[in-house]
């Protein structure tokens, strides 16, 4: 049987939330045991008892890279959400309001996206005393502007059409427009973007915790993970690099694909092909 | 594009991961038969450069300053002898150091150097270094052209100590702002060139008034661990710094040295703020019950020797503070306490569990494992440990209530005083909390001592009342271990202090070609 373009996309789509869902509770399986250090099995190359090996502590890197994979989705999710909210609040606020709030916000997105962003993930992040939060709200509040340039532009273009000012000249209040007539038309366009912003959380993410700015060095993130293990390459000890790196790469591209074909899903152009 | 770009980066991630040179460069034959390159940590590099009032030779890693002469050195034993000084003497109120220096040394400019030149140099870090303490010295005068007299503002029987370190430069060429990266001294080497973060250039002082040194150019790079193992296997330098995780890798034409240390890792128990490290019972349980000898196979891959103090194997070490492991003496000792085992095999008292979490210095693995095999170690005693890596900004308050994992170990006894002694305008010693009147008094009495040989005494019984009250757990002295080119004999190293840098070279004058 061949599946046309929307229910190929739609399988995929599952397939991908339903591996990343699977990795998540795998990870949190595996985050306690992740943590067990067994200097009588250190340095082990990869082998069916370890599939990706095991580090210089004897920690298994295969029950790591899913522990730190769990972590980062759990975080991507996370900070994703609080920084599409933020967008959603300031797009929308920005569109419907106009005037000074308009230049405010539009400044608010301009300042943000001219600062460059790793830098102030950072910064945000050691104000925040690193760990756990200081990431989620490094990653949050840079993710924000450009989500929220694309809500301005949709929610800008939405209120001029005519059955939004038929609605309003109907005397349907404000708060009914936004949430009835409004939200419906916005929300594809932002549930892409939104989606779309997970593997950016996730890699930045790690990224920051890579440099020695995120978690704590005992939480298994995979930043973390690839960051002790740039010591061990010279030794030869390559699968600590390899599989957490490769993992992360397939996380992220899951988190692509599933945004990509929600996108093919949910536009109008080509939803129905 | 994105996809190639990936790919490249996998690529060359494997070639990295996995090549392996099977011969040396010959390029990297050393050129000269008297010429030796080193290869140190990136932080061994002197950031403020070669000036004794910023700390060169006198930091937390102290090592002697080679471009500059010092008044006494510390023997391989330890012990003190001369290096400038021809003879030291001490008042009976302890409060008057004269010691007089030798004739006819030059600086490398052509200048003698006199006791004035001495003078000077004490009075200059008296007044500027924000390095070292130098509160004990009210003035340094020069009696006569070899004499120079140190008043002191309190007794300090281990001022030799601080001698030992401390580089004399000339009065009339030095300028702060300029002394650092142009150093004129009386050492055995002179710089001959810096490039900042990468290399230092020494040779061989032409005047020098000891023996002829006889490795004439010593070139010392600055590399990371990774960079420095792989400049070893390229052949590229002659001695390498390196660490336990390199040391069951092979390098052609070179054979790995493991020099004894008191580079020593330890936990502080602090004597309050915490409900299971408040007894004293308890303190003598976790030292009793640590089979070091398994942190050292585990963690430092055999490389490194159980440690029982800040001071082992020094004059001034007391044999009192070695414990021979005994697990179940410790927990019969934990038992007596009260803390008795709970349904989970952790031990309980009064409803309280008994639950440490041991902090780390966040990036250095060392740490981390001692400290994850510590926290093996005192599971199977019945106490649940946590482990958590922590940056410097916040660990020093952290440690005042949970115990965190210091490395110590200088050639002074200065550092039991520092670590046990009540801080000034304070209630405890200052990393940790703890107080004692009797280990005060007698380190008091040990500082005031009129005679260097009878002080080291008084430390050893400050160390005997410690040993009572055990509020530092020592784990294990770490070696330093280091690549060396077949060919090139090391002279004999005294025990290395805190820090893998500048202490391997403290006598590169008598390193050989074979």
């Amino acid at each position: 049987m061949r599946m046309n373009r929307r229910t190929g996309a739609l399988a995929l789509m599952i397939f991908a939330c339903a591996v990343l869902l699977a990795v998540t509770l795998a990870g949190e399986l595996a985050s306690e045991p992740a943590g067990v250090t067994d200097f009588t099995r250190k340095n082990l190359p990869p082998s069916l008892a370890h599939l990706f090996g095991t580090d210089w502590m004897g920690r298994d890197m295969l029950e790591r890279t899913l522990a730190g994979l769990s972590l980062s989705i759990r975080i991507g999710v996370l900070t994703a959400a609080l920084s599409g909210a933020v967008a959603l609040v300031l797009g929308t606020a920005s569109a419907v309001f106009g005037g000074w709030v308009d230049a405010l916000i539009s400044w608010l997105i301009d300042l943000v996206l001219g600062i460059p962003h790793i830098l102030l993930m950072l910064l945000i992040s050691i104000a925040c005393g690193r760990g756990t939060l200081g990431v989620t709200a490094g990653v949050a509040l840079t993710h924000w502007p450009s989500l929220a340039r694309l809500v301005r532009e949709e929610v800008l273009q939405l209120k001029e059409a005519t059955f939004l000012r038929a609605a309003r000249r109907l005397g349907v209040s404000g708060g009914d427009v936004f949430v009835h007539h409004l939200l419906p038309h916005l929300l594809p366009q932002f549930l892409t973007g939104l989606i779309l912003q997970f593997p950016h959380a996730i890699l930045h993410e790690a990224g920051v915790t890579f440099l020695g700015f995120g978690l704590s060095p005992e939480q298994p993130a995979i930043g973390i993970i690839l960051e002790e293990s740039m010591g061990y390459l010279a030794a030869g000890r390559w699968w600590l690099a390899l599989f957490p790196g490769l993992a992360l790469v397939g996380v992220v591209a899951l988190f692509a694909l599933a945004g990509e074909r929600l996108r093919l899903l949910l536009t109008p152009a080509t939803a129905q092909e | 594009m994105k996809r190639s770009a990936l790919l490249v980066s996998f690529l060359t991630l494997f070639l990295l991961a996995g090549c392996r040179s099977s011969q040396p460069s010959p390029s990297g034959q050393p050129e000269q038969k008297m010429a030796v390159t080193v290869v140190m940590p990136p932080t061994s590099e002197p950031e403020a450069g070669f000036d004794p009032a910023f700390g060169w030779g006198a930091e937390e890693h102290v090592h002697e300053p080679l471009v500059q002469s010092t008044l006494t050195v510390t023997n391989p034993d330890l012990t003190i002898g001369y290096d400038l000084a021809t003879d030291m003497q001490v008042s009976e109120d302890s409060l008057t150091w004269t010691v007089t220096i030798r004739d006819g040394v030059k600086f490398t400019d052509g200048t003698d150097l006199t006791a004035a030149d001495v003078a000077f140099t004490y009075n200059t870090v008296k007044d500027t270094s924000s390095v070292n303490d130098f509160t004990m010295l009210e003035w340094a005068e020069a009696a006569d052209e070899t004499t120079v007299i140190f008043h002191m503002t309190r007794p300090f029987s281990i001022w030799p100590y601080t001698m030992a370190i401390t580089g004399i430069v000339p009065q009339h060429a030095y300028d702060p702002a300029s002394y650092g990266s142009s150093p004129v001294g009386s050492g055995r080497y002179m710089l001959k060139r810096w490039d900042r973060g990468e290399q230092i250039i020494l040779e061989a002082n032409p005047d020098y008034y000891g023996e002829k040194p006889k490795m004439e150019r010593v070139n010392i790079l600055f590399m990371e661990e990774d960079a420095a193992f792989l400049a070893a296997r390229a052949g590229r330098a002659d001695l390498v710094y390196t660490s336990a995780a390199y040391s069951d890798q092979n390098v052609d034409g070179f054979s790995l040295l493991s020099v004894q240390t008191v580079d020593n890792r330890g936990i502080n128990l602090p004597d309050w703020n915490n409900p299971l490290t408040c007894e004293a019972l308890v303190h003598h349980a976790i030292n009793l019950g640590l089979d070091r000898q398994r942190m050292i196979d585990n963690v430092l891959n055999g490389y490194g020797t159980p440690a029982y103090s800040v001071c082992d194997g020094l004059p001034w070490y007391s044999e009192v503070n070695k414990v021979e492991y005994d697990r179940s003496g410790a927990k019969a000792l934990l038992d007596r306490a009260g803390w008795l085992p709970g349904p989970d095999g952790i031990r309980e008292k009064d409803g309280v569990r008994a639950a440490l979490t041991i902090h780390y210095a966040a990036g250095d693995s060392v740490r981390q494992g001692l400290a994850a095999e510590l926290a093996n170690q005192l599971r199977e005693l019945g106490i649940q440990a946590d482990i958590k890596g922590v940056g410097w900004d916040t660990a020093y308050d952290d440690a005042l209530s949970n115990p965190l994992v210091w490395g110590w170990g200088a050639h002074t006894p200065m550092e039991l005083y520092n670590i046990y002694h009540i801080a000034p305008d304070n209630d405890s010693a200052l990393y940790s909390p703890y107080a004692n009147q009797i280990v005060d008094e007698l380190m008091d009495e040990a500082l005031a001592c009129s005679d260097l040989e009878e002080s080291y005494v008084l430390w050893q019984q400050a160390q005997e009342e410690i040993a009572r009250d055990v509020p530092w757990v020592w784990l294990v002295n770490v070696d330093h271990l280091y690549w060396v080119r077949d060919g090139l004999a090391v002279a004999e190293q005294k025990i290395h202090p805190h820090g893998h840098g500048w202490s391997i070279v403290n006598n590169v004058d008598q390193w050989s070609w074979e």
